[in-house]
């Protein structure tokens, strides 16, 4: 199975199992982590599963939506690195993918 | 005497009435609440609701649809009762149903919903909701009142959802028709809450989803329907059809009521806040935060439940596998651990999208953001054309002694009817009936023609003797088969396709000639 890395908003770094399919923000929400609060469940309509992924990763990723794009444009703490974790769904290929929560808005 | 928290939320008309007293006398026991004499928990606490919602290993979703107070369809054993539920899935209020799925299975089933409700979607559907809102607002202020919740709300909200899913104009009325005869989802009359009645909405609704999915997969198109008929699981598989047929139906169910009561309930607290209306109408741009402070006082969705499937706590309290949890969301949205004043209406609380009006987590409301944009329009339409709203007080009584009648629901707050006065805006027109879309039933009377498997309903064919009995003859068990009232606006050859060996072409084929030879009937 593909694994996540995730670092909390307090630099604790858990991984993940992480079925393929599943989206970065799903498996982080059935985990014991609570950072996310994932408000809208996955519709891209909310922005409370904003991460920042590894740069090895930001370029593999798919690219973003412009609703993804909008609504990161609303953050404070947006930067080159930033996703919402909804829209990133896991293959084999990111197996390894580290994302840092990012800061509350 | 009877204190308040010794009553049955389930069935008392007094709870229904004033739930939050209610909820107030449970919390003052505690924020988990071992009713005494029942055999559920009660949750009023706001982080231990998060926290039932988070853990979605050790409590399953499979009584979210019949509430804890139901019983079990078995009897729970021993310290897992992960298989118990399963094997009883069937025997469930709901069990076939999103909102009542665990698991990774919900969480493919869930992941077909998410492209529906996107800000682009809903942008591209906002022309469709303005101007209906419009029409709809500008009939009710040129009447000079309106009430809110049959005459507006109701065909609202309904006539939303059918454009998003592309439902057809012809057939919308049915489903409108089949929603209004029914009793609310959680209604307090236990009996009523059965799903299996041929004039159930979900099986009236189910019958037209199902020809929709089935043409949708045989002709894609690019509306919404076909891309949820066609959608893959997240894993590649593909979904059976019946599966998208129950989703597509339940989101067109479980939009209606809530969406409705909620511009309802919004209404009451523009009408009775002093000040909040010219605010509202002076600075539109305020009415999202208005939304959410209504969802946290009075969201329209009470309660949700969960039932225990391994020995788990919910803070310090033990919880056995087994044990049934209703989670009072209105209660968690009043909890002064976490809300200053929270009987208060106040607007722009800081954090107020955090309340649990919807939920949380992997069961959170897919349709919150369609109910965010479809109420803020119609609400902004009808502070653009009224100068004033009050309400009618030959219906409801004068302010401060107010009479209000409330769906007979556990799970629903919203009012059964909201009589509306309003005062037209200055320099309003009412426009011309223009192309603003608009119900209309569909025309009734059809050309004569005969009867034939591809071309006649399975309901007509049923509906006359000599055809039932051409049909029982040829298809022995059909008509009396309880599946086959989902089938009723079907044809026997569309049918066909979800049954080949039941319903071979031979037999069909038979069934033609013998139709054939009937007289041409008018219908």
């Amino acid at each position: 199975m593909a694994k996540l890395i995730v670092t909390t908003r307090d630099g604790e770094t858990h991984t993940l199992e992480a079925p393929t399919g599943l989206s970065v923000m799903e498996v982080i929400r059935d985990s014991s982590i609570s950072d996310i609060l994932a408000l809208c469940g996955g519709a891209c309509s909310c922005a409370t599963c904003h991460v920042h992924v590894a740069k090895e990763f930001a370029d593999i990723l798919p690219p973003m939506s412009e609703d993804e794009n909008g609504l990161l444009e609303g953050s404070d703490h947006r930067d080159a690195r930033s996703r919402l974790a909804c829209q990133i769904r896991m293959t084999d290929s990111l197996s390894g993918l580290s994302v840092t929560i990012a800061k509350e808005d | 005497m009877q204190t308040l928290e010794d009553r049955d939320y389930f069935t008392d008309y007094e709870i229904l009435k004033d739930p939050y007293a209610y909820f107030e006398a449970i919390r003052a026991k505690g924020p988990i609440y071992q009713i005494p004499g029942r055999d559920y928990v009660i949750v009023t606490g706001f982080e231990e609701t998060l926290e039932v919602l988070k853990n979605v290993e050790d409590f399953s979703a499979i009584i979210g649809v019949q509430g804890a107070a139901a019983p079990l369809p078995f009897e729970p054993k021993g310290s897992d009762i992960t298989a118990q539920v399963e094997a009883h899935r069937t025997q469930f209020l709901g069990g076939d149903l999103l909102v009542n799925y665990d698991g990774q299975h919900h969480t493919f089933v869930r992941a077909l919903l998410a492209p529906l409700f996107t800000p682009s979607r809903l942008k591209a559907n906002e022309q469709f909701i303005s101007q209906l809102a419009d029409q709809l607002v500008r009939d009710a202020v040129t009447r000079g009142g309106c009430e809110l919740i049959k005459e507006v709300s109701t065909p609202f909200v309904s006539l939303v959802i059918a454009d998003l899913l592309g439902v057809p104009a012809d057939d919308r009325q049915v489903f409108m028709d089949a929603i209004d005869a029914a009793p609310p989802p959680g209604s307090l009359e236990s009996e009523q809450n059965d799903f299996s009645s041929a004039t159930h909405p979900l099986v009236v609704m189910g019958s037209y989803f199902a020809q929709y999915v089935q043409d949708r997969r045989a002709n894609p198109g690019k509306d919404v329907l076909s891309e949820l008929a066609n959608a893959k699981f997240p894993d590649g598989s593909t979904p059976d059809s019946g599966e998208i047929v129950r989703l597509a139906t339940f989101l067109f169910g479980a939009g209606q009521d809530t969406s409705a009561k909620l511009l309802g309930n919004s209404m009451r607290f523009i009408i009775e806040q002093p000040g909040l209306q010219d605010q509202l109408r002076k600075d539109p741009s305020l009415i999202p935060q208005f939304l959410e402070e209504v969802l946290r006082l009075e969201g329209s969705t009470k309660q949700t439940a969960r039932l225990a499937r391994r020995d788990t706590r919910i803070g310090d309290l033990k919880i056995p596998a087994g044990t049934k949890v209703m989670l009072a969301l209105a209660a968690g949205n009043r909890d002064p651990r976490r809300w200053e004043n929270p009987q208060d209406f106040v607007l722009n609380r800081p954090k107020i999208k955090e309340h649990i009006a919807f939920g949380r987590g992997k069961h959170v409301c897919a349709g919150a953001p369609l109910a965010r944009v479809e109420v803020r329009i119609i609400l902004e339409k009808f502070l653009e054309h009224s100068a004033a709203i009050d309400l009618d007080a030959n219906k409801h009584g004068p302010r401060g002694a107010r009479i209000l009648d409330y769906e007979p629901s556990f799970i629903i707050r919203g009012l059964a009817n909201l009589n509306l006065k309003l005062t037209p805006a200055p320099g309003f027109v009412h426009s011309v009936r223009s192309a603003a879309p608009k119900a209309q039933r569909p025309a009734m009377v059809e050309t004569v023609k005969g009867y034939s498997t591809a071309a006649t309903k399975i309901g007509d064919l049923l509906a006359d003797p000599a055809t039932k009995a051409l049909l029982d003859k040829h298809l022995p068990g059909v008509s009396s088969d309880p599946r086959i009232a989902m089938a009723k606006a079907m044809t026997l050859r569309a049918v066909q396709a979800f049954a080949p060996d039941q319903f071979t072409r031979e037999v069909l084929d038979a069934l033609d000639a013998e139709l054939a030879k009937l007289a041409p009937q008018a219908r």
